[in-house]
């Protein structure tokens, strides 16, 4: 459902990404292993829109160089920047229905699609009317997962989660994407993460990235029953 | 006697204010979106105030109902905001948004004096009067001083409904919300689906209809002129500076202190008129380099 094509990004006149090429299947769960620095997060600012590259990167079939950035999140896909980026002028409710606002969701769309969040993240309908501004860390990345939720329905791109993140909390968050793998199979899941040791609970496959260069499923992590 | 020049001063300082903050909350708005610093401002100033004088003595002088001087007021507003403002927007700023702050700053600023040609080239270099709107109104008698109900009651009236208007809008409307979440984080903004060179553009538009609009309003008072919108930006750069860039409630206090500021010097020490604004300025800034209402920027690291 998601291909890169020989795409290769500079930033500042040095090379993030060169000649990426891989594929992710529709439902697949990946997780984009890499040290800081490595192109992670170009890689899904990439998918986004939000780097210019040259190459191919196809979603679901259509190249997504003909979709402009702000009509990205309309194909379904749903991205959780590292730093959260909540928009600290509005709640964590408003935050969470913006970009259904945005989408022009009807009434009753928008009302299905908060309560989906809110059954995957129970913890956010508690903290629904707090200033974004005013969460915590840890909490304000399961608002940024909400936030991603409410528009990716084929494709969530979750940079760093659990980066940060007390264990506690971490648990929580990881307890909250199985159980929207098992809510929603068909969504594709894109995870980054520097330490792959902590994806094995809830994925198969990863993608190595390394110095810009990624290692088509170089890595068989063996699955590890929850 | 002295409390009737104190009065006067307050008074006119009041009025003044009011004209400032209609152009310096556009500048305000206009960076804290676009991060531009946008010089053509003033020329949005001068282009609101000429088309409502020019179309005001031309529909007057026609035989035209007096009170239409204010619906026309909001009209060449919004005709130049959307016109010159849309245009300018549209043709040159978006081309140059990813470019260095300098290179922004000498395209508004070439922008400015090719506006400033063109008003000359449509209406000449004769002072325009035309004060229909003032004169409705008629006069009040406050502490002895008759002053016009314009200056006194309807400009800071209008200034205050701004206000409140925009702050309204930007937190209640959905526009407002994506012109807050474009100005916090362009690129989450477009993460989550939102078309940020359509905020770029309506936020433009917006803010030089209100600088129009302050022009507009300041055509019934005075007499329009070239130049005037080289001394209205200049100044509301010092109001959105002493505010802090991006702060629009600010951008209202800023506005009444400098405004206050100069009509004093006026009545007390009229040789400091021109000075007093950047004097204001200068001591606010030396105390808080970001201005007055500047939040406090977390540090990266």
């Amino acid at each position: 459902m998601l291909e890169f094509e020989k795409i290769t990004v500079s930033l500042g006149g040095v090379r993030i990404l060169r000649d990426v090429s891989f594929r992710i299947a529709q439902s697949d769960t990946i997780a984009l292993i890499g040290a800081n620095g490595a192109g992670k997060t170009t890689t899904l600012r990439t998918v986004m829109g939000h780097v210019k590259s040259t190459g191919d990167i196809r979603f679901d079939g259509k190249l997504l160089s003909d979709v402009p950035p702000a009509k990205r999140s309309g194909l379904g896909i749903g991205y959780a920047p590292e730093d959260r980026k909540l928009f600290s002028a509005f709640t964590v409710e408003e935050n969470i229905l913006l970009p259904g606002k945005v989408a022009r969701y009807s009434a009753s769309e928008m009302a299905r699609a908060l309560a989906r969040v809110y059954e995957i993240l129970p913890e956010l309908k508690e903290m629904a009317g707090r200033p974004a501004g005013s969460v915590s860390g840890g909490q304000g990345k399961m608002v940024a997962l909400g936030r991603a939720l409410m528009v990716g329905k084929r494709l969530l791109m979750l940079d760093e989660p659990f980066q940060g993140l007390a264990a506690a909390l971490a648990r929580r968050y990881a307890e909250a994407l199985r159980d929207l793998r098992d809510r929603d199979p068909e969504v594709t899941l894109i995870i980054t993460e520097s330490n792959p040791s902590l994806l094995e609970r809830f994925t198969d496959t990863a993608l190595v990235i390394e110095r810009g260069e990624i290692s088509e499923r170089a890595l068989k992590v063996k699955p590890v029953e929850a | 006697m002295n409390a009737q020049i104190l009065a006067l001063a307050l008074f006119d300082g009041l009025s003044y204010a009011a004209l400032v903050f209609m152009v310096a909350v556009g500048l305000t708005l206009i960076f804290g979106v676009l991060r531009v610093l946008n010089v053509a401002h003033g020329s949005f100033f001068a282009m609101g105030a000429y088309t409502t004088a020019s179309v005001g003595s031309a529909i007057f002088a026609a035989g035209f109902a007096p009170w239409l001087a204010f619906p026309l007021m909001a009209v060449s507003a919004i005709l130049i905001g959307v016109l010159v403002g849309g245009t300018v927007e549209k043709l040159l700023l978006s081309r140059i948004y990813e470019m260095e702050d300098v290179l922004q700053i000498l395209v508004t600023f070439a922008v400015f004096m090719m506006l400033e040609d063109v008003q000359r080239l449509i209406w000449g270099v004769q002072p325009l009067f035309e004060s229909t709107a003032v004169n409705l109104l008629g006069t009040i008698e406050v502490f002895g001083i008759v002053y016009t109900k314009y200056q006194l009651l309807f400009l800071p009236a209008v200034a205050a409904s701004v206000l409140i208007l925009l702050r309204l809008g930007l937190r209640h409307t959905l526009t407002g919300h994506l012109i807050l979440a474009v100005t916090e984080d362009r690129e989450a903004a477009i993460s989550i689906g939102i078309d940020a060179q359509k905020v770029y553009l309506v936020t433009f538009i917006v803010g030089a209809s209100l600088a129009a609009f302050g022009g507009a309003l300041a055509s019934a008072t005075t007499s329009v002129i070239p130049g005037m919108g080289a001394d209205m930006i200049v100044l509301s750069f010092a109001v959105v500076a002493t505010a802090g860039f991006g702060q629009i409630e600010g951008a209202a206090i800023a506005a009444v202190l400098i405004g206050l500021g100069r009509s004093f010097a006026v009545y007390f020490y009229p040789e400091l008129e021109v000075l007093m604004p950047y004097l204001i300025m200068f001591v606010v800034l030396l105390i808080r380099p970001n201005g007055l209402f500047a939040p406090v920027e977390a540090r990266k690291i």
